[in-house]
């Protein structure tokens, strides 16, 4: 068999298990398994790169931004965001609209992941803006869309399996995320002022409310400066930071502001111990996979095709895996997605001579924008289950909010220097900069 | 109402749903894989702590850094055991849950089949790999590379037991349940 047979073979399998209902990471390996019968490889270097693949010092960084997020949430820490959001922007048209987008930039900056943000505003916001009236698609659409900034904005679980896989800085990946996680936050706050629902109109909040709220929230916005200070000063890598932020909660956070909650927290160390296993061990099956398409040269086949129709045009490169990516995100989900198509990435971030931080973030918001989109729209099923709409109404209503999100995904296709400033600013490292051998400051080549 | 009331069923040691496909006898193991994950993740978060302060410290104790890879590691592999017998896995799509029938018999078994199969190579080559894994040490604990590698067939056993599981009481009882209307998986109530 052709190895472009095997590669079709493999990944239909995959997807067709997947489809059918095998979890994805047995459906992935069930592939793998497949295409390899028909090849020299034996089923122990298969098997064995179920450990390798997740044998990686950076990936160790995913259970602790889960467990700060799970931390947060179950100890019901987020609700004195919220309130800080609701001063600052609640008195605005679709004020509870506004909240949603806002506590989710917030949110962001504390946690990587889109469900925890998906649970905290379905159980708090989505209830008061039933009260006031919002169409409840609507507002599954929007929590949704909303969520998906905690992909982009660090720490990102996404920019970190990014990172780790590609060998990309994670730190560079982590402050080009903060572009488009606010353009995608200052997208849906205006959509949801001029063509949201009006909401109840509520006065503006006083000053002394403001610093109040502020005061509330202040320990919980540590987190970010923490995390992000840690990365930037060189004192920590993600992974220890993520610690750090953890140890935070654990020691100062939670036994000021709910003291009540320290026995629950074997519970959530076992439920986060449950949780980073899922998209992990779906890094592992995907690892395998990713492994097996480099042995059958499917980067070289797909990268000689798109060489073909754009040459080495960076932007039409970028172009053509946005498109793929916009796919790929639908069917699969995006953490196995980014492993199982690194190489491919690799070789024509090569070919197109693009920053490999310019091309993560990019692509890493094409798969944060897969969340909501049909059929595998993560995010959009977890808040259409919450918020209780059928998930083909809650997707209607979410197809305006795509133009944010290819509005995002173009500009930092067209504008890397955008993207690209505050890596070259706060860490020159990551975007190829190095020290000037003549005095101060970095030498960054175009 | 009970502290166990308060608590989501997510976060239950034995998660109250789907019980028409597990046997009881195998609650205990489930209860016992949620104590792993949680064990895991404390002793990963124990060895980062202590690694970032030795080091600050400026007595860095070296084989901490192999102690958090095996808990990170084996953490992967019991939470992908545990996530089978909860049904807690992500899934790509979830068509059979709107099938009734032979149908709905049809496809689940053969979901199972995959996983059963899928579990047994890890169960078989995963103990190959180790028995060889036994002459290789990591550097400078000289733990052996089996103490991680041993996960693979480790979970592959507890996987291929709960697809067993699913596959007898799922014939027996029949595939369908009361959560057939919920969204299911990886999302918290």
């Amino acid at each position: 068999m052709s190895n472009g047979a095997l590669i079709v073979l493999m990944g239909g399998s995959f997807l067709l298990l997947g489809y059918l209902g095998v979890p994805v990471a047995f459906a992935i390996i069930a592939g793998v398994l497949l295409a390899t019968a028909f090849t020299p490889v034996s089923f122990d270097s298969i098997v064995g790169q179920l450990f390798h693949g997740i044998d990686a010092e950076t990936l160790l960084a995913i259970p602790f931004f889960l467990l700060v997020g799970e931390l947060m949430t179950s100890a019901d820490v987020t609700q004195r965001m919220i309130r800080l959001a609701q001063a600052m922007v609640g008195h605005l048209r679709g004020g509870l609209a506004q909240v949603v987008t806002l506590f989710s930039m917030f949110f962001a900056g504390i946690s990587g992941s889109s469900a925890a943000d998906v649970a905290v505003l379905a159980r708090t916001v989505a209830p008061e803006m039933d009260k006031e009236g919002y169409d409840r698609s609507f507002t599954a659409a929007l929590i949704a869309s909303a969520s998906t900034i905690a992909n982009l904005i660090p720490p990102s679980i996404m920019a970190v399996v990014y990172g780790a896989t590609g060998n990309v800085s994670i730190g560079g990946l982590f402050l080009g995320g903060i572009v488009p996680g606010v353009l995608i936050g200052i997208g849906l706050m205006v959509y949801s002022y001029f063509f949201g629902p009006v909401g109840k109109l509520k006065p503006r909040a006083t000053y002394t409310e403001l610093f109040s709220a502020a005061r509330g929230s202040a320990l919980p916005m540590v987190i970010p400066l923490i995390i992000m200070g840690g990365i930037l000063t060189g004192a920590f890598t993600p992974t220890e930071a993520g610690m750090v932020a953890a140890v935070y909660i654990l020691v100062i956070l939670i036994p000021a502001l709910r003291p009540t909650h320290i026995r629950d927290l074997p519970r959530d160390f076992m439920y986060t111990g449950l949780v980073y296993a899922l998209p992990l061990s779906a890094v592992a099956a995907a690892s395998a996979f990713g492994w097996m398409l480099a042995y059958l040269r499917g980067p070289d086949t797909v990268a000689g095709a798109i060489k073909a129709f754009a040459g080495t045009d960076p932007v039409l490169i970028m172009l053509l895996l946005v498109v793929l990516f916009i796919i790929v995100g639908d069917f699969v989900d995006a953490v196995p997605a980014i492993i199982i198509f690194m190489p491919i990435v690799n070789a024509l971030t090569e070919l197109g001579d693009i920053k490999p931080v310019h091309m993560g973030v990019v692509l890493v918001t094409t798969l944060a924008f897969g969340l909501i989109t049909p059929p595998y729209g993560l995010s959009l099923l977890i808040s259409a289950k919450f918020v209780g709409v059928p998930f083909g109404k809650a997707m209607v209503r979410s197809l305006p909010l795509y133009v944010v999100f290819l509005g995002t995904i173009l500009f930092c296709v067209f504008f890397p220097e955008v993207v690209l400033f505050l890596p070259k600013w706060l860490l020159p490292e990551s975007v190829g900069c190095f020290k000037s051998p003549t005095g101060p400051g970095y030498i960054c080549p175009p | 109402m009970t502290d166990a009331a308060k608590i989501p069923a997510h976060r239950w040691l034995v998660i109250p749903k789907h019980r028409h496909l597990k046997w009881p006898a195998l609650d205990p193991l489930e209860a016992a894989l949620m104590v792993g994950c949680g064990i895991c993740m404390s002793g990963f978060t124990a060895c980062v702590f202590f690694d970032v302060v030795t080091r600050e410290l400026r007595m860095p104790w070296l084989w901490l850094q192999q102690f958090t890879t095996g808990f990170f590691a084996w953490g992967v592999f019991i939470g992908m055991a545990a996530a089978t017998r909860r049904l807690d896995h992500i899934y790509l799509a979830e068509i059979t849950r709107h099938m009734k029938g032979t149908r709905r018999l049809v496809i689940e078994t053969l979901n199972r089949l995959v996983v059963l199969a899928v579990a047994l190579v890890m169960v078989w080559f995963g103990t190959r790999i180790a028995i060889v894994d036994m002459g290789q040490f990591r550097m400078p604990s000289l733990i052996p590379m089996t103490a991680y590698t041993a996960a693979v067939p480790f979970a592959g056993a507890l996987v291929a037991l709960f697809a067993i599981e699913q596959l007898v009481n799922g014939w027996r009882n029949g595939f369908e349940g009361p959560e057939d209307n919920e969204y299911m998986g990886e999302a918290p109530e």
